[in-house]
């Protein structure tokens, strides 16, 4: 294995648990109709999608 | 429905990335890097946007406005067992959707009126937590007449009434509230001492 394919896979593993636990919160709040629950979709679950999209994104850009 | 559909699709995308991560290896075929941007791309989109618009549209619900502690009282007035207070009046006789009881009215509220109501709503989540609760709630601004006009103008019971024909102009500009007659609203201060309706019979 080259060094870039393991460090490839290092960064999609740290976006996979960004993304798995992202989506779970979202899941989750989504079953949750109070003021929190749409805070916790947006500020917790959304950021860390989006910061697992993004870690997913400049991994294969960049390596 | 879209709840399910959401959750399909977060469930989907997990176990898809579940299994990225513990198979790492299928992502050097063709093949497993289109599933990987699938997983890792399209569904978390997907599921982030749908589910923000599932969160905006239960925001309307009047179940969400009184999950807060604080709306009790505000719910309990639209229970009250006397036809000549107004929301009571319009919930119990389904002139506005029960489900949606508080938004139809207050459609500038929060979440749903322009940036300073959005940033409003989320100072009452700060407040709810972390400060003290004001004793009196009230409105930040009068409430506007729009909100009772959108669905009474052009309607025969609101057109053809002599006090609504002689101040149509001043209504439809805001110079005077429907409120100064119609005052009867919320009481929430006196709602122990008002008789409640039990809902409709089964």
């Amino acid at each position: 294995m080259t060094e870039n394919t393991s460090r490839l896979q290092r960064k999609l593993k740290r976006a996979a648990y960004l993304l798995i636990f992202g989506l779970a919160v979202e899941g989750i709040t989504l079953h949750w109709a109070h003021p929190t629950s749409f805070l916790l979709f947006i500020s917790l679950g959304g950021i860390l999608v989006l910061a697992g999209i993004a870690i997913y994104l400049i991994a294969i850009v960049t390596t | 429905m879209a709840n399910y559909a959401v959750a399909t699709i977060i469930l989907l995308s997990i176990i898809l990335i579940g299994l990225l991560l513990v198979r790492p290896t299928i992502t050097a075929a063709q093949g497993g890097k289109i599933l990987a941007f699938i997983a890792f791309f399209i569904w978390p989109i997907v599921a982030t946007v749908l589910g923000a618009s599932i969160h905006l549209d239960n925001s309307k619900s009047t179940q969400f406005c009184l999950s807060c502690h604080v709306m009790e009282a505000h719910g309990k007035s639209l229970y009250i067992d006397d036809p000549t207070y107004v929301p009571a009046a319009h919930f119990q006789n389904n002139r506005i959707p029960k489900e949606q009881a508080c938004f139809t009215c207050h459609t500038n509220y929060t979440m749903f009126g322009d940036v300073n109501g959005k940033i409003r709503g989320l100072q009452h989540i700060y407040v709810y937590y972390f400060k003290t609760i004001p004793n009196k709630l009230a409105l930040y601004e009068p409430f506007k007449n729009r909100e009772c006009l959108h669905c009474h103008a052009n309607a025969r019971s609101y057109e053809e009434t002599t006090p609504h024909r002689e101040m149509k102009e001043q209504l439809a500009a805001n110079d005077m509230s429907c409120l100064t007659c119609h005052n009867k609203i919320h009481d929430v201060a006196n709602i122990d001492k008002t008789k409640q309706w039990k809902g409709p019979v089964r």
